[in-house]
């Protein structure tokens, strides 16, 4: 019995855990790997094109894990395993609907745009597409939200090092972004993008067994959804669509509407087409098929991914126990502060606990510290990158020789993550990680999605018209929120009902502000005089020949491989209908 | 799979794979002797969770990331065309 009452004590203690010497060897041959990478692929990092975009060397499967591993942060590992806990299965739709028709869209359609135009950025294909104005404006708020988002990532790896193991919040905010900023300065892009594959192995390989022994104690998927409705009296956590005929009948306060067209197209559509932090690692594709297969092998895999993020979630809800043998129940973070108990966010770090001992719990715990380093990277190679050619070096200087962009990108790494520590800090005092993740996601990203595929659909969209549109998107949802933040009883006004709860204001926040985004572009477009056809070769459909992508049997068609994922996604859905 | 090539220019050359191979190999290889060591001294979760015990899920974990590693770390060593 000692062994359970030391398992008891480190539960009821501030610390749910600590390493063991085994445990610390697995966590710094982590650290001693990452930085190798970062020593040397600064030999390969000389030139602009090599730091910025990795050469545009990576095969179609580099890239297109890199593409999903970009977004394997703290909102993926720690904030989806909560929300599962909170809200049951219907978290699964931000992997699905809310990813993997966007990805595939992005491959198939997008993709030949972004790559013959041979733009580093999407900034910089709003330049060519729209001019400086929409450049301008699209580059500053994306640079505001890597950094905040990168800040997020940072206070998050801090928490889970606090809870976990008892570590002090801002050794752990240092060590992390020193060696993630040390990684990404040396070698660009490339580094990055090397560390991020390494990242995504690890992540399966420490975190797959916790649903794998999850379901062997559960009895299996059938008894586990058995027990989930005995525990909280309600069969409505295990199903994604059944229960989204109205704002009441689900844990969310979602209707399904909010979840196809908020979520599977406007926020999703937007994320995974035109944030330049997982569009980035695409445009490194070696060529027009790897760049349009890149996506598809990266919905694939995004696919999997509720599997060590959701159904922890789940089989928490009913196998996590206190000492005494009762129910565990996780309570909003807010709460826990108050009386003691787990938060919703610790999840995962507590089945974590559960199944693993010594060694595998180090490699757990060093899973999800590559998680939170991954999306830190993503977030600060994508904002130099931003900086440097989109802000840098289009208004400040733009005739710098490449050699000096190239230390422009080291610095601006360096920068950008003191800047995001600072944002650290700040974010501490937020009530949420996940409502602030959303509400960024709906002020720049939704309206951006409404100008990006106005200009890549449809001719006749101007540059007035691409540069007030996005304006007016970004300045509605901006608005949308802060009149919610003042009165929360205007949320029945942006989701249309009066039932509707936090998730379900970020959804049609979402919408509202795409739309608007959509109708002032057009508005404005048609108003103003229309750009000559010429200008559009290269950028619009319908005025650029699409090149062949080189692909001469039907396993290397992208188009084949788009069909086979999108048929198994339908499938997965009708599963846990 | 085409990532097999090293994806450097052409003086390079450690491919991406190597990487994660050769992690997964060290890892293995700790979580075997770990596995081991925990067959007569079970950790506290084992003890809490009696079918835990029955599994070794260390030691098991432990021979499947070396299989895996070190399949990946011979196919792409460095210098292999």
């Amino acid at each position: 019995m000692h062994a359970v009452a030391t398992l008891a004590l480190w539960m009821d203690g501030r610390q749910l855990t600590k390493l063991a010497p085994v445990d610390i060897l697995i966590l710094v041959l982590y650290f001693v790997l990452v930085v190798f990478v970062g020593f040397y692929a600064k030999g390969k990092a000389n030139t602009s094109e090599d730091f910025f975009l990795a050469g545009r060397e990576m095969t179609a499967w580099i890239a297109g894990l890199s593409f999903v591993s970009a977004n394997l942060g703290s909102l993926e590992l720690m904030g989806w395993a909560g929300a599962a806990y909170q809200y049951g299965i219907l978290a699964a739709h931000w992997y699905w609907i809310g990813a993997i028709p966007a990805m595939l869209f992005l491959g198939i359609v997008m993709m030949p745009f972004y790559y013959i135009s041979k733009t580093h950025s999407v900034p910089g294909y709003l330049q060519l597409r729209f001019g400086e104005g929409a450049r301008a404006l699209s580059a500053v708020s994306f640079a505001i939200m890597t950094i905040l988002m990168s800040g997020v990532n940072m206070y998050a790896m801090a928490v889970v090092m606090q809870t976990v193991l008892g570590w002090n919040i801002t050794f752990s905010i240092w060590v992390g972004a020193g060696t993630v900023a040390l990684y990404v300065m040396l070698g660009g892009l490339r580094s990055a993008i090397i560390n991020e594959v390494l990242q995504f192995v690890l992540i399966w390989a420490g975190a797959a067994l916790i649903p794998i022994l999850g379901l062997i104690e559960a009895g299996g998927w059938t008894n586990l959804k058995a027990q989930i409705a005995t525990n909280l009296g309600s069969s409505d956590y295990t199903h994604m669509w059944t229960t989204l005929g109205s704002f009441k009948d689900n844990p969310m306060g979602v209707h399904w509407t909010g979840i196809v067209f908020g979520l599977g197209f406007v926020i999703s559509f937007g994320y995974w087409t035109t944030d330049f932090l997982v569009v980035q690692r695409v445009l490194s594709a070696n060529n027009l098929r790897a760049a349009k297969m890149a996506p598809v092998i990266g919905a694939a895999f995004k696919m999997a991914v509720p599997f060590i993020v959701i159904l922890p979630g789940l089989l928490a809800l009913a196998v996590l126990k206190n000492p005494d043998g009762s129910t565990m129940h996780l309570v909003a973070g807010s709460v826990a502060k108050a009386t003691g108990q787990h938060a919703y966010d610790e999840v995962l770090p507590l089945m974590l606990i559960r199944y693993c001992g010594p060694g595998l719990l180090g490699l757990g715990i060093t899973a999800l510290v590559a998680g939170f380093m991954s999306g830190m990277a993503g977030n600060v190679s994508a904002f130099s990158t931003v900086w440097t050619y989109d802000i840098y070096g289009a208004f400040f200087n733009k005739t710098a020789s490449d050699k000096h962009y190239v230390a422009m990108g080291r610095w601006s790494t360096v920068i950008g993550m003191l800047v995001s520590i600072g944002t650290a800090y700040l974010v501490m005092n937020a009530s949420s990680i996940m409502d602030y993740v959303q509400a960024l996601f709906s002020f720049f990203i939704a309206p951006l999605f409404g100008t990006v595929i106005l200009g890549m659909l449809w001719k006749r969209a101007t540059k007035a018209g691409g540069f007030w549109g996005l304006l007016a998107g970004t300045a509605a949802s901006i608005g949308m929120w802060a009149w919610v933040q003042r009165s929360p009883d205007a949320l029945r006004f942006i989701a249309l009902s009066p039932n509707a709860q936090s998730m379900a204001e970020n959804l049609y926040r979402a919408l509202w502000s795409w739309l608007i985004c959509v109708v002032v572009t057009v508005v404005v477009s048609l108003v103003t005089k229309a750009t000559p056809i010429a200008e559009l070769s290269g950028l619009v459909y319908g005025a650029t020949p699409i090149p062949d992508d080189g692909a001469t049997t039907l396993w290397q068609k992208p188009l084949f491989w788009a069909c086979v994922v999108i048929t198994v996604f339908f499938v997965l859905n009708l599963i846990f209908w | 799979m085409d990532g097999g090539k090293a994806v450097m220019s052409e003086k390079t050359e450690i491919s991406i794979w190597f990487f994660c191979g050769i992690l997964m190999l060290a890892y293995g290889v700790v979580l075997i002797a770990t596995g081991i060591m925990e067959f007569n001294h079970p950790p506290a979760n084992e003890v809490l969770l009696p079918f835990l015990k029955e599994l070794h899920p260390t030691l098991w974990w432990g021979v499947f990331l070396t299989a895996v590693g070190g399949f990946y770390s011979v196919v792409f060593r460095p210098g292999k065309q």
